[in-house]
C-alpha cells in the first residue's frame, strides 16, 4: 500500500467536514475489510482515509416505531447477535450470520456493507426485501433513500462525494408475514453466494392468498435486484407450489448475471429460479406460522 | 513383535514452538539491516521484451536496487531440466514470469516501486492447450529445448518436454485378444497445493562471504547444489539453515526466488528477504499439472482386462524447471494401470510446453490425475459390461507375483483384503435412499526411496541426541525418528532429542519428499542407533559393569575425551517389492434441482506396515484425503488465454472445516514394509482415489458421469438437464 | 503515533499509515507468531484478538487498533504454562506444519472463552475461517473438544 493521510474524527460533524474537504479523494473506513483488501490489491489508492470508528453515536441498534434502526458502525457480528434483531427480525440476524466468517463479521459494519455496493454481499439483499431505508448525511444536510434505490452499478452506490451512510432503518414485518434468506453455496461453506435470495410473504386473513410478496436477489447482476415481476405474480394470488415455481421462472428472466468462479451466467440464471422458489417456500411456511401464532 | 515405543500414540511433543508462535519459519527470519525484495511479473503470456527502464524505480526513496536480466548472469536454472532464466531475458513465456526485482527498505515500498518500472513488450503468438501445442506449426515456447542441460532425448515435438513410457507385453496383440474395447477421455484441472505458507527465503552474505540461506525448501542439500550452480559459487560457500516449512505437499523443492534474493544481497550488501504474496503463489507457484488422459482398455466377455493403453497429456507450462524426477515427467503416469494385473500395457505421459504457469510436483505427482481417469474408466466399463463395479475390480486385482507397469514384481499383495475392508466398513451392500449413491475407487503407492544421514550421540546425562538434515514439513517425521532411536536404545521418548544440522554437517541427503522419510530417515536412524548401542555395550564391558547407566558410560568416555556417537548413511536405491493399497468408498447425495453434491460419508482403507505413531499416521490419511476432496469438488485455478483469474484464496477455494464428511478409516495391518520395524509409507496414500470414488458415487446417485474435474454442481446440473432432454 | 497494548504490554509506535496490524506486530514488534497466508482475510493465519474479538490482522490497519488491546498467539501461555488449547492441539495432533496453528489456537481460545463447551457444529461455525491444509480438520475438532473437556475438569 502507498502512504495516505489518515484522519480519525470523533464526531459526525467533524467527519462530514473532512469528507467535504477531500471530496472523492477520501475514502471512509469503518471495519476496513473491503477497503484495506482493495488497497492491498491496488484497486483503491485514496489520498485520504477517514476512519469513522471513533465517531460517537453511530453504533446503536434501537427499536423505533415499527422499525429497527441500526447504526452504520454496528458490526455484522453485533447485528447477528443482537437480541432485538434476533427476536424481531430473525431473518436479518440469519443473513448477517451468513456473511463470511466470524472474524470478518467482527470487523465489517452494516454501513460499510452498503457503501461498498458489492453485488455479492448478503445483507443488502435481505435489507432490500425488507424495504429498509438508508440514512445518508453530508455537511449541512441529510437524506434517506430506500435500499432498492441505493445501488447504481457494480461497486457503485448512490453516495455522492462528501456523503456518509449513518444508519439503516428496517421496518418490522407486518402480521402474517414470513421472511427467508437463501444463500446457495455449492463449493465451500465460506464463499460468496452463487445466487442469494431474500423473500417475504404476507398472507391475507384467509391464510391462503398472498397479500404481498417481496423478492430480492444477490450475485445475479451488477447490483442487488428487487424482482418485482415475480412479486406481482404472487400478489393477490392463492399460494401453491406451482405458483412459487412460476415465480422462480419469472425471476430467472429478470436477472443478468456475470460468469465468474462461482458459476456461469447460464447456471446462475437457472439457480435463480430454484432459489427463488426455495426462498418463497420457506417464507410462506414462516408466514403460516406467524398467522397461526397471531390468530 | 511387541514394541515399547514404536506403535505408541504420541501427541506432537515436537510442536510446543508451533502452538506458542515461537517457531521461526523462513518468513519470520529477521536479520540486522535486512531489506525486502519484490518481483515484477509479466502481464502477458508470450512476448518479446523490447525495453526495460528501471530508472524511475531506482530513484524512489527507500529503493536500494532494481535488477533486470541485464544485471544477473545469463544462465538457466531448474531441478532436473535447466530451462528457466533467473529473470526473463528478451522474452516472457507466461503471465507471472519475473522480469525485474527490487530491493527496498520496506516491503510496501518495494511493491510500490514495481509500478515505476517501465517494460515495453511486443506480444507473440501463444499456445495454451497441450493438444494444440503438439500440432505442427504450433507457436514454439522454446526454440531448441533439446539443448537444455538435463533435457531428455526423446522429443516428438519441440513443445514436448519429456515422454515417460511404461510397457508390459505387446499391447497391440493384447487388444486383438479382447472381446470388447472401451475408450474414454478425462480431464483434470490446474490446482495449487494450497499450503498456507507462501514461498519465503532470506539470503545473507556473512563476514566470510559465505551465502547463508533460510528457505521454505524441503531438500536442503539439493538446494545447496542447485544454488551452487545458479550462483556460480562452490558448494562450500553456501550454507542452508533449516527452518520449519509451512506446508509442502510437493511444492517446496525448487529455487523459486532465492537466486534473485542472492543477487539483491550481493548488490545491496544487505541481507534480503523475499516472501511471495499468495497472489504470486497462485499465478507463479509450481502447481499440479492439468491433464487430458485417454484410457483405452480391452476386456474379455467375462470381464478380464487383457490390454490397456493410457495416454496422458500434461500441461506443463512454460518451463520444465520445477520437475525434480530424472524423467522430467510425472511418475503417476504408471497409475494408468490402476491396481490391476494387465498383461499387455502401454502407458505414456507427455509433458508439454505451453504459455501457462510452469507446473511442478504435487502430493503423489500425476496420480490423482491418472487415477481419476483410470478408476472412473473402470466403472464405465463395468456399466457397459453389465457387471458390478466391485466384481470387475475383483476379477482383475493384482496378486502376489504380478508385475507392475514399471516391471517390479509385487509380494504380499493385499489388494483384495483392502477392498473388502472398505466395502464392509462403508455398508456397501446396504440399500440406500433415492438420490444417494456409493462409489468405490482404489489405488496403491510405492514406499519412497532416497538417501538420508542420521547421527546419534550419547550425552553425558544419559540422553541421546539425534542429528539429521531433514527439515520439518509438518508430517511428524521427526517424532517418528525419535521413536525409532528410543526403541532401539531402550530409552523413553523424552530421552531422545532431535537436532537439525545445517548443510555443513553431512555430504548429501535427499531431503523430504515422495513419502520417503519414515523409510529412509527411519532406517538411517535405526542403524545409527544400533551402532551406538554396540558402542555402549562395548564401553560397558570395558568398564566391567554391564548394567552401567548410559550416563555413567557417557561420563566415563568423556573423562577420556571421547564422545560416543555413530552416523549412518542409508541409501535405498530401489523400490521394495511391496506397495500400500488404498480402497475408498464415497457416499454422496445429489440435489437434482441444483446438481450440488454432498458427501454424506467417506470410508478409507489402507494396507499398511507397522505403524510407528498412530496419531501422525492417521493425520496423514486425513489430511491427504481432504486434499483429495478439494481436488474432486472445488479446487481449480481457472484460466483463460493463459491468465489465471482465481488469484486469491477467496476465489481459489480450499475445503473448510465445515466441508469435511464423516470419515471411517480402516487399517489393514500387515507388517512387511522396508522401513524401520517393517514400516511402510502413508503420506501419499489417501489423496488419489478420492475424486474417482466421488465421481463413481455421483454416477450411482443420479446417473450422470462427470469426466472432468472438479465435479462442480454446475457440471452435474447441466449433465442432468442433458440427460432429461435426451430421454 | 499509535498506542497499542499487545499481550498486556503497552507500546507507543510511529508507523506509516499503510502499515497493517499484522506487519506492525511482526516487524515493528517482532511478534512473528501471527502469519501472513492469503493476505485477504480468508485463511485465518493472521488471526488475533482485538479487544477480545478475533479479527484478520492482515486486513486491519495498525492505526485501526490505536488505543486498543491486541492478543496474539504469543500471549496465550501464562508463565511457561501452555494454554489448555495449545496443549490440546499438541496432544490430539491438531497441527502438522504449524503455519496456520497460531491463528487456529487464537480462534479456539476465543471460542472457549465465548462458549466453554461448544457442540461440534458450534466448533465448525466458529473455526470456519481458519484454513488448514495439513490435518483435514478432524484433529482440530478433536483438539478443541479435548481442550473443552479439560477446561471442564
Amino acid at each position: 500500500m502507498i502512504a495516505f493521510d489518515y484522519r480519525a474524527p470523533r464526531s459526525l460533524d467533524e467527519t462530514l467536514a473532512i469528507l467535504q474537504e477531500y471530496g472523492d479523494e477520501a475514502r471512509v473506513i469503518a471495519g476496513g475489510t473491503a477497503l484495506v483488501t482493495m488497497m492491498r490489491q491496488r484497486l483503491a489508492q485514496p489520498a485520504c482515509v477517514v476512519s469513522v470508528r471513533g465517531v460517537a453515536g453511530l453504533g446503536r441498534i434501537e427499536a423505533t416505531n415499527g422499525s429497527i434502526r441500526i447504526g452504520a458502525l454496528v458490526t455484522h457480528r453485533e447485528a447477528e447477535c443482537s437480541p432485538l434483531i434476533q427476536e424481531r427480525l430473525p431473518v436479518l440476524a440469519e443473513t448477517f450470520r451468513r456473511v463470511g466468517t466470524i472474524r470478518i463479521r467482527h470487523m465489517a459494519t452494516v454501513g460499510g456493507a452498503l457503501a461498498h455496493a458489492d453485488p455479492n454481499q448478503d445483507p443488502p439483499v435481505t435489507l432490500m426485501a425488507l424495504d429498509a431505508g438508508v440514512e445518508v448525511q453530508r455537511a449541512g444536510g441529510g437524506r434517506e433513500l430506500p435500499v432498492a434505490e441505493f445501488f447504481r452499478d457494480y461497486y457503485e452506490s448512490a453516495l455522492e462525494p462528501g456523503e456518509l451512510v449513518t444508519a439503516v432503518t428496517v421496518p418490522l414485518l407486518p402480521a402474517a408475514t414470513g421472511a427467508s434468506y437463501v444463500k446457495f453455496l455449492p463449493r465451500t461453506a465460506d464463499d460468496y453466494a452463487t445466487v442469494a435470495v431474500a423473500a417475504t410473504v404476507t398472507l391475507e386473513p384467509d391464510g391462503e392468498h398472498c397479500r404481498e410478496a417481496r423478492i430480492a436477489l444477490g450475485s445475479v447482476a451488477t447490483t442487488p435486484l428487487r424482482e418485482r415481476a415475480a412479486e406481482a405474480l404472487l400478489s393477490g394470488a392463492r399460494l401453491g407450489e406451482r405458483l412459487l415455481k412460476a415465480a422462480g421462472s419469472a425471476a430467472k428472466t429478470a436477472v443478468d448475471p456475470l460468469d465468474d468462479h462461482r458459476g456461469s451466467a447460464a447456471y446462475k440464471r437457472e439457480m435463480t429460479a430454484v432459489m427463488v422458489e426455495r426462498a418463497l417456500t420457506q417464507a410462506w411456511a414462516e408466514a403460516r406460522r406467524a398467522a397461526r401464532a397471531s390468530g | 513383535m511387541a514394541h515399547r515405543i514404536v506403535g505408541q500414540r504420541f501427541g506432537r511433543l515436537d510442536g510446543a514452538d508451533k502452538v506458542t508462535g515461537a517457531a521461526r519459519y523462513s518468513a519470520d527470519v529477521t536479520l540486522p539491516g535486512m531489506v525486502w525484495g519484490k518481483a515484477l511479473r509479466s502481464p502477458l503470456p508470450h512476448a518479446r521484451i523490447v525495453r526495460v527502464d528501471a530508472s524511475r524505480a531506482r530513484a524512489l526513496p527507500g529503493v536500494l536496487a532494481v535488477l533486470t536480466a541485464a544485471d544477473v548472469p545469463d544462465l538457466l536454472v531448474g531441478r532436473r531440466m535447466f530451462d528457466m532464466p533467473l529473470l526473463a531475458r528478451d522474452r516472457v513465456r507466461f503471465v507471472g514470469e519475473k522480469v525485474a526485482v527490487v530491493a527496498a527498505l520496506d516491503p510496501d515500498v518495494a511493491e510500490e516501486a514495481l509500478a515505476f518500472i517501465e517494460v515495453e513488450y511486443d506480444e507473440l503468438p501463444a499456445v495454451f492447450d497441450p493438444a494444440d501445442a503438439i500440432q505442427p506449426g504450433a507457436p514454439l515456447v522454446h526454440e531448441n529445448p533439446g539443448a537444455y542441460h538435463g533435457a531428455p532425448a526423446e522429443r516428438p515435438h519441440a513443445n514436448v518436454q519429456s515422454v515417460l513410457r511404461f510397457k508390459l507385453g505387446d499391447v497391440d496383440a493384447g487388444f486383438r485378444e479382447a472381446d470388447r474395447v472401451f475408450e474414454h477421455t478425462f480431464r483434470t484441472q490446474l490446482a495449487h497445493h494450497g499450503y498456507i505458507e507462501p514461498h519465503a527465503g532470506v539470503i545473507a552474505l556473512d563476514e566470510d562471504e559465505r551465502v547463508q540461506v533460510w528457505a521454505s525448501n524441503k531438500m536442503p542439500y539439493r538446494l545447496k547444489e542447485l544454488l551452487s550452480h545458479a550462483l556460480e559459487l562452490p558448494p562450500a560457500r553456501i550454507r542452508v539453515n533449516l527452518t520449519p516449512i509451512g506446508g509442502d505437499f510437493g511444492g517446496k523443492g525448487s529455487l523459486m526466488d532465492l537466486p534473485l534474493a542472492y543477487h539483491l544481497a550481493r548488490v545491496t550488501r544487505r541481507p534480503v528477504k523475499m516472501v511471495m504474496r499468495y497472489t504470486e503463489e497462485l499465478m507463479a507457484g509450481n502447481p499440479r499439472h492439468p491433464s487430458v488422459v485417454t484410457m483405452r482398455t480391452g476386456v474379455t466377455k467375462d470381464g478380464r482386462i487383457v490390454a490397456r493403453r493410457a495416454t496422458a497429456l500434461y500441461n506443463s507450462g512454460a518451463y520444465a524447471a520445477f520437475k525434480p524426477a530424472p524423467s522430467v515427467n510425472l511418475g503417476g503416469t504408471s497409475m494408468g494401470a490402476g491396481v490391476y494385473r494387465i498383461p499387455h500395457l502401454l502407458l505414456e505421459g507427455f509433458c508439454v510446453y505451453t504459455n501457462t504457469i510452469p507446473c511442478g510436483h504435487a502430493r503423489s505427482p500425476g496420480e490423482p490425475q491418472m487415477l481419476f481417469a483410470e478408476e472412473s474408466h473402470m466403472d464405465m466399463i463395468a456399466k457397459e459390461l453389465g457387471l458390478d463395479p466391485v466384481e470387475l475390480r475383483r476379477r482383475n486385482l493384482l496378486r502376489d507375483g504380478d508385475a507392475l507397469a514399471n516391471g517390479h514384481h509385487l509380494e504380499h499383495v493385499r489388494a483384495t483384503e483392502t477392498l473388502d475392508a472398505a466395502l464392509a466398513a462403508s455398508d456397501w451392500a446396504k440399500p440406500k435412499p433415492r438420490g444417494v449413491g456409493r462409489g468405490v475407487a482404489m489405488g496403491h503407492r510405492h514406499i519412497g526411496v532416497g538417501f538420508t544421514n542420521a547421527q546419534v550421540r550419547l550425552e553425558t546425562k544419559g540422553t541421546v541426541t539425534l542429528t539429521i538434515g531433514l527439515p520439518d514439513t509438518g508430517t511428524g517425521a521427526h517424532l517418528v525418528l525419535r521413536q525409532v532411536v528410543a526403541e532401539v536404545l531402550g530409552l523413553s521418548i523424552d530421552e531422545v532429542q532431535i537436532e537439525l544440522a545445517t548443510t555443513d554437517l553431512f555430504e548429501t541427503d535427499s531431503g523430504v519428499g515422495g513419502s520417503r522419510v519414515t523409510h529412509t530417515g527411519g532406517r538411517a536412524a535405526f542403524h545409527a542407533a544400533e551402532k551406538l548401542k554396540e558402542q555402549i555395550h562395548a564401553e560397558a564391558t570395558k568398564l566391567g559393569t554391564p548394567d552401567a547407566s548410559f550416563a555413567t558410560i557417557a561420563q566415563a568416555a568423556a573423562r577420556e575425551g571421547r564422545t560416543l556417537e555413530a552416523v549412518h548413511f542409508y541409501d535405498a536405491k530401489s523400490h521394495a517389492a511391496v506397495t500400500s493399497f488404498t480402497a475408498q468408498v464415497a457416499e454422496v447425495a445429489v440435489d437434482p434441482a441444483t446438481g450440488q453434491v454432498t458427501v454424506l460419508r467417506f470410508t478409507t482403507a489402507h494396507d499398511v506396515g507397522t505403524i510407528i505413531n498412530p496419531l501422525g499416521h492417521q493425520g496423514q490419511i486425513e489430511g491427504g484425503l481432504i486434499q483429495g476432496l478439494g481436488f474432486a469438488l472445488m479446487e481449480e485455478l481457472q484460466t483463460a488465454e493463459g491468465r489465471i483469474s482465481t488469484l486469491s484464496l477467496g476465489d481459489f477455494k480450499l475445503p473448510t472445516i465445515r466441508d469435511i464428511p464423516p470419515l471411517t478409516t480402516v487399517i489393514v495391518e500387515d507388517a512387511v514394509g522396508p522401513g524401520p520395524f517393517r514400516a511402510k509409507a502413508i503420506g501419499e496414500g489417501s489423496i488419489s482415489p478420492v475424486a474417482p470414488a466421488i465421481a463413481n458415487a455421483v454416477a450411482d446417485a443420479c446417473g450422470v458421469r462427470i469426466v472432468d474435474l472438479p465435479i462442480t454442481a454446475e457440471k452435474v446440473y447441466f449433465a442432468l438437464q442433458d440427460r432429461k432432454g435426451r430421454s | 503515533m499509535i498506542r497499542l497494548t499487545v499481550n498486556g504490554q503497552a507500546h507507543e509506535l510511529d508507523v506509516p499509515s499503510y502499515r497493517t496490524l499484522l506487519d506492525c506486530l511482526r516487524y515493528d514488534l517482532g511478534l512473528t507468531g501471527s502469519k501472513e497466508g492469503c493476505g485477504v482475510g480468508v485463511c485465518g493465519a493472521c488471526t488475533v484478538l482485538l479487544d477480545g474479538k478475533m479479527i484478520s490482522s492482515c486486513i486491519a490497519l495498525a492505526v485501526f487498533a490505536d488505543g486498543r488491546e491486541v492478543t496474539t498467539v504469543e500471549g496465550l501461555a501464562e508463565d511457561e504454562r501452555l494454554h489448555p488449547v495449545q496443549q490440546a492441539f499438541m496432544d490430539a495432533g491438531g497441527f502438522q506444519c504449524g503455519i496456520c496453528t497460531p491463528g487456529q489456537v487464537v480462534a479456539a481460545k476465543a471460542l472457549l472463552d465465548a462458549i466453554p463447551h461448544p457442540s461440534e457444529a458450534e466448533i465448525k461455525e466458529w473455526m470456519l475461517g481458519n484454513l488448514c491444509r495439513c490435518t483435514g480438520y478432524y484433529k482440530i475438532v478433536e483438539s478443541i473438544q479435548a481442550a473443552a473437556g479439560q477446561a471442564r475438569a
